[in-house]
């Protein structure tokens, strides 16, 4: 009996209901801490700078390129971008991909009748239930079924309803995806295999909806790991992922599904893997993450540089113009070195922001590596502000992911060092 | 049929159409008795408390489908297929190559010149029929320049043939089943080869054990694909006996729970086989979903050569099976009836086999591996990653310092073709 009020969980319309609500509660909340100060330090993603909310400003997106038709004659006019929140650029993306490629087909639990995150809504009638269909609940199957698709040079888009629940295909992922090309001397590749799937704490998640499971398959050298922060880094990354010509893991925090809206290009662009943003320029320190963090870690900026009374003694004034440069690594897998080096060399300190936990998360490798190629740079200890190395228990969340005060406290530590 | 002698009983209170499995939310079609009727499946609804635990009903085991007997003679009315001489004659001599190269390459592992290699029972015999060569197979298992299979990356015998449409082979039991579902998927929707061609999958008895059976057997049924299962069932996964692998009527009796159309064939019989797969395949590309064939059949040699079988099953059952169960010389004597095969053919062909592999032995004992640099090439297509560049290069500069003075590598690096000059290009 309890196995299967369990297992109730996990057709997940209520939890999608949830994450409508929980998004809109668990940020909204974090205002209510306090009116924000005259200069308005931000506190939910809806308001985020980041997001961009003009048209102008998403076509000025760094690293978009436009993805044409070889036959196709100069674009006369300009372009049009329209509001999307993530899901919707998901479903853009997927549109747009099964538009241009006969071959593609987009599978997973559920993904008929729109997802349970609504990310593949409409697909089915537009497309044909040939092409957009439901499997049976097995993740192994899922993920096999997709690399044997891929293997006959088609594309396969598919999804995992839950990252928590990527293990079961782990093997197929790590034996078999990542080692597909190598293993036959480049004579097969799967480049057409892409797997989604939602990532990261949604509030309420519990342990196996909060998952960010992207360390576990750093060491899976033949695969990428992309993570976007927002619709329009959504929609050109993952359309990139389709089309790059390995199998890429697209995980998408699922918190942002709805909360995090901006302009998104209607045409067909890409925006590059393996390349991190600079968000913000800055040259005291570093604050690297990815994700839903990289909202934290604004709200963090926000508060470092104009602190709400009740935090005005925890906020040295003369750090409180520091320049903080904050990264969005947005490719896990092989991820921009470069650009963090270079970051890092420059500001000399270096934080970095995940929800995994700390003990073999992704921090651990980018800090070892910093290590090694600014060594003689560092003015301060590479810190890391993790989930801690426990389960994602439901009642403790807000103290298990690491919020804006954390990595606030992080960045005084590390600037006072 | 077989589903038809499953619930006997059943059948005979509510005519329900034996075609009539699939889940549905409509309506009934048949008339409803007062019993009522269920949600989510047609199933009869019945007031007799029946278990059950046979596909055949009855208790009985799902029958063996055989053409030849033991000495090759066709049984009571069996049907032979049409085959003509030059066929029958190619499928022996593919036959015979499999022991001529399984003795030689066996002693040659033992004399330690590879490192590891599994008897013929696997599936090269589909690659040699498929004209892969000899030369190929070498290449392979010695890991040379001219292995097309995986550039010596893998282990002997982990062959791969994009010309002979044979995907690599991987050590992850079970894995390329449900990636067999996709491919057979793929090819359903490919305009080129839709109605023409299917997916084949090959396994042992014990990699039905794994999850990935299950997910294939189920995703290739569900989402309908043109795939062929042909489970090999030869009573051992290494030591353990079929009979620890499972407690139900083999594999086969899996397969009409998946809703997929199953038979059950001596795999020492080829004829039966070949009309089994024959067929097979006509009512995969038929009806467009897959199929299930289990070969039962006999594990002659060690599980590998890391494994010595006397441990744990009796010499002599293994020689009894050898002579008695045969499916070179049951396949020979057929030959032989039909006046397409003799001793004196035999010879010669034994002769040619010996020489030919021992000629592409030699060729391939004196190549050199393939260049060091492709040991780190093919992980990724398109851009080489910053750390794999740097890992390479930081080799070629210890190989630079070492590569004379360390005698474990000065030796190795002349075994490559580039001998390891090229890793920093």
């Amino acid at each position: 009996m309890f196995i299967s009020n369990s297992f109730a969980l996990r057709p997940m319309n209520r939890i999608a209901g949830l994450v409508r609500l929980g998004c809109a509660q668990r940020w909204q909340s974090t205002v209510a801490v306090e009116p924000p100060p005259a200069g308005g330090h931000l506190t939910a993603v809806a308001s985020s700078q980041l997001l961009r909310a003009t048209r102008e400003t998403a076509l000025r997106t760094p690293g978009l390129t436009w993805f044409e038709e070889h036959d196709s004659g100069p674009i006369i006019g300009g372009r049009e971008t329209r509001k999307m929140n993530l899901y919707q650029a998901v479903r853009d993306a997927l549109s747009t991909a099964l538009a241009k490629d006969d071959t593609a087909v987009v599978f997973g639990e559920d993904v008929a009748f729109g997802g349970v995150f609504r990310c593949t809504m409409g697909l089915a009638e537009e497309f044909g239930r040939e092409r957009v269909f439901n499997t049976p609940l097995t993740e192994q199957g899922i993920a096999g079924f997709g690399v044997g698709i891929a293997s006959m040079g088609h594309t396969a888009i598919a999804e995992i309803q839950f990252a928590d629940y990527i293990f079961p295909a782990f093997d197929q992922i790590v034996n078999e995806a990542a080692k597909y090309r190598y293993r036959a001397g480049g004579q097969f590749s799967i480049g057409g295999l892409t797997i989604r799937t939602p990532t990261m704490a949604v509030g309420h998640g519990g342990l196996y909806h909060s998952q960010s499971p992207e360390g576990f398959f750093i060491g899976a050298s033949g695969i990428k790991i992309v993570i976007p922060r927002s619709p329009l880094q959504c929609k050109g990354l993952l359309l990139a992922s389709i089309r790059d010509p390995n199998p890429v893991l697209f995980m998408e925090p699922k918190i942002l599904y709805r909360s995090a809206v901006e302009q998104v290009p209607v045409d067909d662009y890409t925006l590059p893997l393996s390349r991190a943003e600079i968000l913000v320029p800055g040259t005291d320190l570093t604050l690297l993450s990815w994700g839903t963090p990289i909202y934290h870690c604004e709200t963090a900026l926000s508060i470092l540089h104009s602190p709400p009374a009740s935090l005005e003694p925890y906020v040295p004034p003369s750090l409180r113009t520091a320049k903080i440069e904050l990264i969005d690594l947005r490719t896990i897998l092989p991820w921009d070195v470069e650009t963090v080096v270079e970051s890092v060399r420059k500001t000399r300190k270096l934080v970095i922001v995940h929800e995994a936990g700390y003990t073999g998360g992704v921090g651990g490798e980018i800090a070892a590596e910093v290590q090694k190629k600014a060594f003689l740079r560092l003015e301060a200890p590479v810190k890391r502000l993790t989930g801690w190395d426990v389960p994602a228990a439901l009642q403790y969340e807000r103290f298990n992911m690491p919020d804006a005060i954390r990595i606030l406290d992080g960045i005084i530590e590390t600037l006072a060092y | 049929m077989l589903r038809a002698l499953s619930l006997p009983i059943v059948l005979a209170r509510a005519k329900v159409p034996l075609h009539a499995r699939t889940l549905t939310a409509s309506a009934p079609k048949f008339p409803v008795k007062h019993q009522g009727v269920l949600p989510t499946s047609q199933s009869p609804v019945v007031a007799t408390l029946q278990f059950f635990n046979s596909v055949t009903g009855g208790a009985g085991q799902i029958p063996t489908y055989r053409v030849l007997d033991g000495i090759g003679i066709p049984i009571e009315d069996a049907e032979v297929p049409e085959i003509s001489e030059e066929f029958a004659r190619k499928l022996y001599e593919s036959m015979q190559l499999l022991p001529t190269m399984d003795n030689i390459l066996y002693n040659v592992q033992r004399q330690g010149k590879f490192s590891f290699y599994v008897g013929q029972y696997r599936e090269m015999g589909v690659l040699l029929w498929r004209g892969f060569g000899i030369d190929a197979a070498m290449a392979q298992c010695f890991g040379n320049q001219d292995d097309r299979s995986g550039k010596g990356r893998q282990m002997p015998m982990h062959f791969g043939s994009v010309e002979n449409h044979f995907h690599t082979i991987s050590s992850p039991l079970a894995t390329q089943i449900p990636q067999a579902a996709g491919v057979g998927f793929a090819l359903k929707r490919d305009p080129e080869r839709r109605d023409k061609n299917v997916a084949c999958v090959f396994f042992g008895e014990g990699a039905a054990s794994e999850g990935d059976f299950h997910a294939g057997m189920l995703m290739a049924s569900t989402i309908p694909s043109p795939t062929i299962f042909i489970a090999r069932n030869n009573g051992f996964a290494i030591s353990t006996p079929a009979h620890e692998q499972y407690h139900g009527d083999g594999i086969a009796a899996r397969g009409p729970g998946y809703g997929i159309e199953t038979v059950r064939v001596d795999g020492n019989d080829i004829l039966a086989v070949f009309n089994a797969v024959k067929e097979a395949r006509r009512r995969c590309l038929e009806s467009g979903r897959a199929v299930l064939v289990e070969a039962m059949t006999y594990r002659i040699g060690h599980h590998s050569t890391s494994d010595d079988s006397f441990a744990y099953r009796g010499r002599q059952e293994v020689e009894n099976w050898k002579k008695i169960d045969n499916p070179i010389t049951r396949f020979r004597l057929f030959l032989e009836s039909k006046g397409w095969w003799d001793e004196k053919e035999e010879e010669v062909l034994k002769a040619k086999l010996k020489k030919d592999v021992m000629t592409a032995l030699k060729r391939a004992e004196a190549l050199k591996r393939s260049d060091l640099r492709d040991l780190f090439t093919d992980v990724y297509g398109g851009e080489e990653p910053w750390n794999l560049k740097e890992q390479r290069e930081e080799l070629a500069r210890l190989i630079k310092k070492y590569g004379e003075v360390w005698e474990p590598w000065r030796s190795e690096l002349k075994r490559f073709r580039d001998e390891g000059k090229k890793l920093a290009d």
